[in-house]
């Protein structure tokens, strides 16, 4: 708790009380006030009136988008569904929908604490990744068989995003817990590893786990294209990961442990009941920060030929009809970025908000 | 005629094909067949008429016909064709790793690429070079007037080093300003911030199609800065992949030049006007068993996707958004440079 001497002064006040404090303090302050307001309301009413009043809906009416002064939101109704699900077969997008669905679902359901065992959440994954693969593949459970070079769209950046997150952080705990390990070839190795990866570009690695490794490679060890890129994104998300949680166990004393051995618990006791949940807590802003990262730097797979969201907003207005049009399309593609951003960044700082209790 | 004279004709005739049944046997095509489908090269988004995705998210454009051609020709089935989307820059290693049979995506045939990529390339398709194009109130109509001039290019790209030799060859003065992405160049020009830009011609001619609200307002200069030939890539050491490529093109070409379309293709193989469409779909036979394949793969080529204007019109030409010119890329008898090889 603050010294409560050194405390501001009561903030209890109406909302004129705070405006005149603070926006109409004097003149020139005034001045500027509305001003910047009056900017503010003009951008706003520029923007409004692009997006909705200015504006085509539907792409029966396209032919209205030349002459109208508004944005030409006929491209998204024409072409949603190639931003969604690339070049997935048109009949079976139902499937990828689904698919969809049930990865968005794992997520969610993952963030909530009654899933915060390992046993569920390893349950939860399975199944829910499980879901997702046989009904995108579908060969399995006797659908039609769709290969991984069809995949795409926003489908396509979920399933990446998901498994690079998902292999990545046990990797990089790992990682991490390997690089603090007291045999030297074991810390040195690992070190030498992470400080490889992370001085290659994120480029050149998944260049080469696509273009290079199966002309160096016998066929037998190729393996899917896309799994050999999620592996090496994994990987290199991997060794950042543990460069965070490093920092983690840096602040944890030393003497934890050996109180820990002193009541007699044994390594994994340590590790798991002490350590650990102090380790998350300590990491937690930088992981939020790395799966943000991530999560946006899945668009760099377009460069290596896989049609996730960029890729297939880039199709969708690459025809003659809907060419003027690339200005919505990246509109609706940022759009869904950031509802996908804003709500992990809010559900960090939900976590933050929760752990801290443990503080107190 | 006798019995001995009749076998020993035979014995020649024999004789005579097995050194063309020996070159048919290519490796690619045997690859081909056993899979069952054909892997062809894709993009990674659009490349405005040649490789793009329609409102049914299916691959459509100029390449991606020429693809369902071959594959027709070889398998039978336009649809057996499987699309691997590929950047420019992962498109030669995916060939040479096997991950597609063949690169139909606007590749220029350069030396470089023939010789120290390994690669061979079929007789060129498709013929587009560097043009500039400018706002039409300048009242300009040839590159020498540029003087003085600020023209804009796509930085790290050929037409950069193209657009600055040719125009100090004739010695213009002018500034040249380049940008990193192509929306951002096309917005610049758009902006008069350039009084010129420099671009593939027919990426110049679909932008002022389609992209420019008004396409009077831009004149594409006459001047041609360079002219690339665009061919079919394939992986060095299997010629007759080589030659069954080429045969495909003069194929499509020949049933341009004899006006055999999607539509009367049974037609005129019931009742041949002459001898070479005989012989290229197939009525009187060779053209199949020469490349190891059937006597009708042409044939069915032509019923699937049509002949070479057809695919043309669709894609680029008077059925496509873009109304492109065929201009260079029109056949030899009508003031164009595509020809067939003869087909004997």
């Amino acid at each position: 708790m603050t010294d409560i001497a050194a405390a501001p002064p009561s903030t209890v006040g109406t909302a004129s009380h705070w405006l005149k404090k603070h926006a109409f303090s004097s003149l020139p302050a005034s001045i500027a006030t509305v001003l910047f307001f009056a900017l503010l309301l003009y951008i706003a009413y520029l923007v409004f009136d692009w997006a909705v009043i200015g504006a085509v809906w539907s792409a029966e009416n396209a032919d209205q988008c030349p002459t109208a002064h508004g944005a030409c939101w006929s491209v998204i109704d024409a072409r949603y569904r190639l931003i969604l699900f690339g070049l997935y077969p048109y009949d079976l997008h139902w499937r990828s929908t689904l698919a969809c669905v049930a990865i968005i679902l794992t997520v969610i359901l993952s963030c909530i604490p009654l899933f915060w065992s390992l046993k569920r959440l390893a349950l939860l994954w399975v199944v829910g990744f499980g879901a997702y693969y046989l009904l995108m593949e579908g060969g399995p459970i006797g659908l039609q068989e769709v290969t991984t070079d069809q995949w795409g769209g926003l489908s396509l950046t979920l399933f990446l995003f998901s498994s690079v997150v998902l292999i990545g952080m046990p990797m990089g705990l790992g990682l991490a817990l390997a690089r603090r390990s007291k045999l030297p070839v074991i810390s040195y190795g690992v070190s030498i590893l992470i400080d490889f990866i992370r001085s290659l570009p994120l480029l050149t690695t998944l260049f080469t786990a696509a273009v290079v490794v199966p002309i160096l490679l016998p066929d037998w060890l190729h393996g899917d294209k896309i799994w050999r890129v999620i592996i090496a994104f994994a990987l290199f998300f991997a060794c950042y990961q543990a460069e965070v949680f490093r920092g983690g166990f840096q602040a944890i004393p030393r003497g934890q442990f050996e109180a820990g051995q002193a009541l007699g618990l044994h390594f994994w006791q340590i590790l798991g009941r002490i350590v650990l949940p102090q380790v998350f807590r300590h990491s937690l802003p930088g992981t939020i920060n790395m799966v943000v990262v991530t999560f946006k730097e899945t668009a760099i797979v377009i460069i290596i030929g896989f049609f996730e969201i960029l890729a297939s907003a880039n199709a969708a207005f690459g025809t003659g009809e809907w060419a003027p049009y690339y200005i919505e399309v990246y509109v609706f593609v940022g759009l869904i970025y950031w509802i996908f951003i804003f709500s992990l960044s809010q559900y960090g700082e939900y976590l933050k908000r929760r752990m801290s209790v443990a503080k107190r | 005629m006798t019995k001995t004279l009749k076998s020993l004709l035979a014995v020649m005739a024999c004789a005579a094909f097995v050194p063309s049944a020996l070159a048919a046997e290519s490796a690619t095509i045997k690859m081909i067949e056993e899979r069952g489908t054909m892997l062809c090269s894709g993009h990674n988004g659009s490349y405005f008429g040649f490789v793009e995705v329609n409102d049914k998210n299916e691959w459509r454009g100029l390449d991606i016909d020429l693809c369902r051609a071959m594959t027709t020709a070889i398998l039978g089935d336009p649809n057996k064709v499987q699309i691997v989307p590929l950047s420019w820059a992962q498109r030669f290693p995916a060939l040479q790793s096997g991950d597609v049979d063949i690169i139909i995506k606007a590749t220029g045939w350069t030396m470089g690429r023939d010789t120290e990529l390994g690669l061979q390339f079929s007789l060129p398709y498709f013929f587009g070079g560097t043009q500039l194009m400018a706002h039409s109130d300048l009242g300009i109509t040839q590159a020498t007037q540029l003087e003085g001039g600020t023209i804009c290019v796509e930085a790290g790209t050929t037409i950069e080093r193209i657009v600055a030799d040719y125009l100090k060859t004739l010695g213009v003065e002018h500034t040249m300003i380049s940008y990193e992405k192509a929306a951002e160049l096309r917005a610049a020009y758009l902006a008069n911030r350039c009084d010129a830009f420099a671009g593939w011609g027919p990426n110049l001619a679909v932008l002022r199609a389609t992209e420019i609200d008004n396409p009077d307002q831009h004149i594409i200069l006459e001047d041609q800065l360079s002219s690339e030939p665009i061919s079919a890539a394939m992986r060095q050491g299997d010629e007759d992949f080589v030659d069954f490529t080429n045969w495909m093109l003069a194929a499509l070409l020949l049933a341009e030049e004899h006006g055999v379309t999607m539509a009367n293709v049974e037609e005129m193989a019931a009742n041949p006007p002459n001898p070479t469409v005989a012989r290229l779909l197939g009525s009187t036979p060779g053209i199949g068993e020469r490349l190891g394949l059937r006597e009708t793969w042409a044939r069915e080529m032509i019923a699937a996707v049509g002949n070479f204007a057809e695919i043309y019109d669709r894609n680029l030409g008077k059925d496509s958004p873009y109304k492109l010119e065929r201009g260079l890329n029109n056949l030899w008898s009508h003031g164009g440079v595509l020809y067939a090889p003869i087909l004997d």
